[in-house]
């Protein structure tokens, strides 16, 4: 790896956020999807829906699944709370165990 | 036994009419049974109020939706046909149907953990709720197959 320092760019600085802005981000927009092991559901079936509903590619959904099965728990997206919520739904009407929550 | 096929972008079920009269006792034993929340229904918050929101706003339409597909489903088997055409948007109405009636089969034998498939007593293997969980489990991968091809 070259050990050469090339002249660092100016970069402006990002507006900090006040802490009342991060505090709604976070509740707003920071909400988990988790996905909790149930011993019925086939893990295939469990890749498929993670596919199916959240656009992942098999090796991903794969390894979801997996730390589901292996952890008793994933989080398969974070997403503002109404989506976050249809989410939940939508893997409760596939018959998977999910919540949401904050991190 | 029952076979799922997929050519050219269809789907088929192939289930002979001894099979689909079992599929029919399935759906008739265990349905009227996920019209009442089962125990092992997920909840989606672990607050008791934003639940209780979703209980009464977002709940009712999951129920509606999975009446839906267990009627999808009867509907196919009770048409007399050995081959059953289904759509994409079919074939996972009934891979959610097949869930639903899985884990209520489970929670009817109380199963709770993982390698319930290892452990199973003869007894338990000679149950109704048993041959439910190995005969749409078998339905279902085929469906995954089918459908992830």
């Amino acid at each position: 790896m070259a050990t050469t320092s090339a002249p660092t760019p100016t970069k402006t600085p990002a507006p900090a956020k006040s802490p009342d802005r991060q505090e709604r981000d976070q509740r707003e927009f920071g909400w988990n999807v988790v996905v909790w092991n149930d011993p019925i559901t086939l893990m295939s079936y469990v890749v498929l829906v993670l596919r199916r509903l959240f656009g992942y590619d098999h090796p991903t959904a794969t390894r979801l699944m997996l730390q589901v099965h292996n952890e008793g728990r994933a989080v398969v997206a974070t997403q503002p709370r109404e989506q976050a919520e249809v989410s939940v739904a939508q893997l409760h009407s596939f018959g998977l165990q999910a919540t949401l929550g904050r991190p | 036994m029952a076979q799922v096929l997929r050519r050219r972008g269809r789907i088929q079920v192939r289930v002979d009419s001894r099979e689909r009269e079992a599929l029919i006792g399935i759906l008739d034993s265990l349905g009227p049974r996920l019209a009442a929340p089962l125990a092992s229904a997920p909840r989606a918050y672990d607050d008791d109020d934003l639940q209780a929101e979703y209980d009464r706003w977002v709940r009712p339409d999951i129920d509606r939706g999975r009446e839906t597909d267990l009627g999808m489903v009867r509907d196919a088997l009770s048409a007399g046909e050995d081959t059953l055409p289904l759509t994409e948007a079919q074939a996972l109405a009934w891979l959610r149907a097949f869930n639903h009636l899985r884990v209520a089969a489970g929670e009817i034998l109380g199963i709770e953990g993982d390698g319930w498939e290892d452990t199973a007593t003869e007894t338990t293997k000679q149950t109704p709720e048993y041959g439910v969980l190995i005969a749409l489990g078998y339905l279902q991968e085929e469906l995954v197959v089918a459908l992830g091809s």
